[in-house]
């Protein structure tokens, strides 16, 4: 788990549309990420 | 992918729907307790100078959109 005031794990992923999408890009903004499982699965 | 995209077209989606296909992103903020399930529904919110703000280890899917907008 993470606490506040943790510095937040950079990360690199690719969005939907195949577009790569960095903690970085968004340098300056307040950032909502919510994780969830895929499709179909138990939880 | 493909999924994600129909998805995300489907609901007119205004923000990156990502992929954690490895799960690392997962593994990084604390969403993979069991690696043999699914991720859980962590939410988090990063501040404007990239240091954790909220860390739930597990949200409302319901409620938790409206409740983190008023926060921001």
């Amino acid at each position: 788990m993470l606490n506040p005031g943790d510095k937040a794990p950079d990360f690199t992923g690719r969005d939907h549309t195949g577009k790569t999408v960095k903690l970085s890009d968004f340098k300056g903004k307040s950032v909502v990420l919510w994780f969830y499982p895929k499709a179909d699965t138990p939880g | 992918m493909a999924d994600n995209k129909k998805f995300a077209e489907k609901f007119s989606f205004n923000f990156p729907l990502l992929c954690d296909t490895d799960r690392t992103i997962g593994t990084a903020y604390g969403a993979n307790v069991d690696p043999a399930k699914g991720a859980q529904r962590v939410g988090v919110v990063i501040d404007k100078d990239g240091k954790i703000k909220e860390w739930h280890a597990r949200v409302d899917a319901r409620a938790w959109p409206a409740e983190v907008v008023r926060t921001l």
